[in-house]
């Protein structure tokens, strides 16, 4: 098994058990991937916002770069609720995984929301 | 104020396109000597509501400007608020209020604008006084529930890190034009408070109503659809306290005196953490409202342990400050250096920083809490201690020997490392301001017409992102509107080309989307060209030097962004 902390922040937290910040230790199975931490949590992946693995950014609201990313012993996973905002002003420079880098090239890098349009 | 006269005057040709921030920055810097000590009887403090403040229904429109040259950085300074003063002045028929000269008799005067003139009236009844009591005795003294335009103690005894307090709608004094010290230079003015009752005044002149309302229309719609701004979004639920949680998990929250990325209590300071509170405590509220008419509502009214309100409001950069910034995961020792700071009539940013200060230089240790509280208890007693806090950062600094201050021309850093995010890092060293968290904020890449050519997720074209940032900030800044209806016209280009529509329709300048970068770069200038003649040069657009070389867990970074940027931003003024 694959030992993680899910930290769950907004309304979503009531997957974890918690009003607006909810903390879990959860054991995946091996090759464990965030689909299926969100199936384990019953979280629907169109309620999850931004997606941080160990301090880098893997999601954004209205997009889907996440999903197949393992999960590795120790991991550290915040998810948001697609409420919550981030201007880009205020993440121009963080650090972000490959595959949101191409979803970001291809969506706009920019945008508050990936959910409003194309 | 030299002889306790006023002057109701047209405005001149020349400044007649401004308002909001365009215009306090173009009074300043025609008629403010750079080379003035900002105290001194030569600088001004200029008041001035935006294009559509005061105008019927226009959302979130209620923000005020104040300008003059500012103690703290020495540059010209902008700081706006919310609260009650800018539709009341703009209601009146006035652009602006510009206060100028220094009393003979050394004494302190309220002045009273209402639509049958100005009057100065003694302030003594309100010397030594803090803004609650100021507020409490001005809505009881005055009919119509007046907006009061006011300083604290910390600005009756000129010290750097005085803010300008505006009252909200419930009387409090929450909202301030914190940053630079402009309650310093009305203090320097001999004015504690100003009163503004707009009763029966004439209201403001919409040159094209049916323009006005078209754009007036579409910004609302933008507003009340978008994921972050509508009812129950994710500002009115969670307030600007919604960014605590994102930007420790990116680790890019400033902790202990800009020394980690990451804090350990961040979700006990966060705004989700004010919900519950709110909600557990059944008392105090989110979705509050700092202004009438504001569609977006993401302040609050925190209560104490017994349900009684505390103060209002715990935003994000004032829980950053008070907060990760000097190690303390307590909320309500957060809330109640808030509450000190309100009071007292300080910025919560330079504050926080500020008690920063004395923790890294020794005096105390990292989340002291009942120690960072006693702090303000200096302040208010106005020990020799005290007067140096409220000095602001680098006055601190020096005290306790500290070389780790995080600040750009003398104004100290807000909550998002620019080591870790780097775009605001050049904001940050090339503002106008200083270092500036609301200088720079994201359009429509499309829109500010930098779409096909930057990369946003490349470290190269930060220059030009963050100068076409800059302008639309100056722009929206001027229209009266909340920066944060910036949030929704990014991503609904119906609510940007609303916003041009609606100061189009109010003044009758042929303002389009297209308009709002060049107009922006105007102010800029002007701007730009004011801090040039006060002795600021490229040299001064510099982050601090710890943060070349001293590494930010946990990514281990540091600024790499190179000179040669930083001084593209500006090159197109002055070429230097």
């Amino acid at each position: 098994m694959t030992s993680i902390h899910i930290t769950l922040y907004g309304d979503i937290a009531a997957c974890g058990g918690g009003k607006y910040i909810a903390n879990l230790d959860l054991d995946v199975p091996e090759g464990a991937v965030v689909d299926t931490l969100l199936q384990e949590i019953g979280l629907d992946p169109d309620e999850r916002g931004y997606l941080f693995i160990n301090a880098v950014l893997h999601d954004a609201p209205g997009l889907y770069a996440s999903r197949e990313i393992s999960l590795n012993d120790g991991d550290h996973i915040g998810i948001f609720s697609i409420r919550h905002m981030w201007p880009y002003q205020y993440r121009d420079g963080i650090r972000m995984s490959a595959a949101l880098k191409t979803a970001m090239a291809e969506h706009g890098g920019m945008r508050n929301t990936y959910r409003t349009k194309d | 104020m030299g002889d306790l006269s006023h002057a109701y005057e047209e405005v001149p040709a020349k400044w007649e396109k401004w308002a909001g921030r365009g215009l306090t920055s173009a009074i300043v810097a025609d008629e403010v000597e750079p080379t003035c000590h900002p105290l001194g009887p030569n600088n001004k403090f200029v008041i001035a509501p935006g294009w559509v403040s005061g105008t019927p229904a226009a959302p979130s429109s209620g923000r005020t400007s104040f300008g003059g040259k500012s103690p703290l950085t020495g540059t010209i300074k902008e700081s706006n608020s919310g609260g009650l003063s800018s539709q009341k002045i703009a209601k009146l028929g006035l652009a602006a209020i510009i206060l100028e000269g220094m009393p003979k008799d050394d004494k302190w005067y309220t002045l009273v604008i209402n639509k049958d003139g100005v009057s100065f009236e003694s302030a003594d009844d309100l010397l030594g006084k803090g803004m609650y009591e100021v507020d409490e005795i001005l809505w009881k003294k005055y009919p119509n529930e007046p907006a009061v335009i006011g300083i604290g103690q910390v600005g009756e005894s000129k010290l750097s890190n005085a803010g300008v307090s505006v009252n909200d709608p419930e009387n409090k004094p929450g909202r301030y034009a914190g940053r630079g010290g402009l309650g310093a230079v009305m203090g320097a003015r001999g004015v504690k408070a100003i009163v503004v009752d707009d009763t029966d005044g004439p209201g403001v002149d919409i040159a094209d109503m049916e323009l006005f309302k078209t754009g007036r229309k579409k910004l609302t719609d933008a507003i009340t659809s978008h994921d972050l701004t509508k009812p129950t979004g994710g500002l009115n639920s969670f307030g600007t306290n919604v960014l605590m949680n994102i930007i420790n998990e990116a680790g890019g929250l400033p902790t202990r005196a800009f020394s980690a990325g990451q804090f350990e209590g961040a979700s006990k300071i966060s705004g989700e953490m004010v919900a519950e509170m709110v909600e557990n405590r059944k008392a105090g509220m989110t979705g509050h409202g700092c202004h009438p008419g504001c569609i977006i509502k993401c302040s609050n009214i925190y209560p104490d342990e017994n349900g009684k309100e505390l103060v209002s409001c715990v935003e994000y950069e004032t829980a950053w400050a008070l907060g990760a910034n000097c190690g303390i995961d307590d909320l309500d020792y957060v809330a109640k250096m808030t509450r000190e700071c309100n009071d007292l009539g300080l910025d919560t940013i330079e504050a926080g920083n500020t008690v920063a200060m004395v923790m890294e230089g020794g005096a105390l240790e990292f989340g002291d809490k009942e120690g960072a509280l006693g702090l303000f208890e200096e302040i208010r007693q106005m020990t020799p201690l005290g007067r140096i806090l409220g000095q602001g950062v680098e006055a601190t600094a020096k005290a306790f020997g500290v070389h780790r201050i995080p600040t750009v021309k003398g104004q100290s850093m807000p909550a998002y490392e620019p080591r870790a995010i780097k775009g605001i890092g050049v904001t940050y060293a090339t503002s106008t301001m200083g270092a500036d968290h609301t200088a720079g904020y994201t359009i429509a890449p499309e829109i500010a017409g930098v779409g096909g050519k930057v990369d946003p997720l490349s470290d190269e074209g930060k220059a030009e992102l963050s100068l076409t940032f800059q302008a639309a900030t100056a722009f929206v800044d001027s229209t009266g509107y909340c920066l944060f209806i910036a949030f929704p016209i990014l991503d609904i280009p119906d609510g940007w080309a609303g916003m041009a529509e609606s100061v189009a329709g109010v003044t009758g300048m042929a303002i389009t989307g297209d308009d709002v970068i060049p107009i922006g770069k105007e102010v800029l200038k002007i701007e730009r060209d004011f801090n040039t003649r006060a002795g600021f040069t490229a040299m001064h657009d510099r982050p601090p030097e710890f943060m070349r070389y001293e590494e930010l867990p946990p990514h281990n970074v540091v600024w790499t962004i190179k000179d040669e940027v930083l001084d593209e931003v500006y090159s197109w003024v002055n070429g230097k």
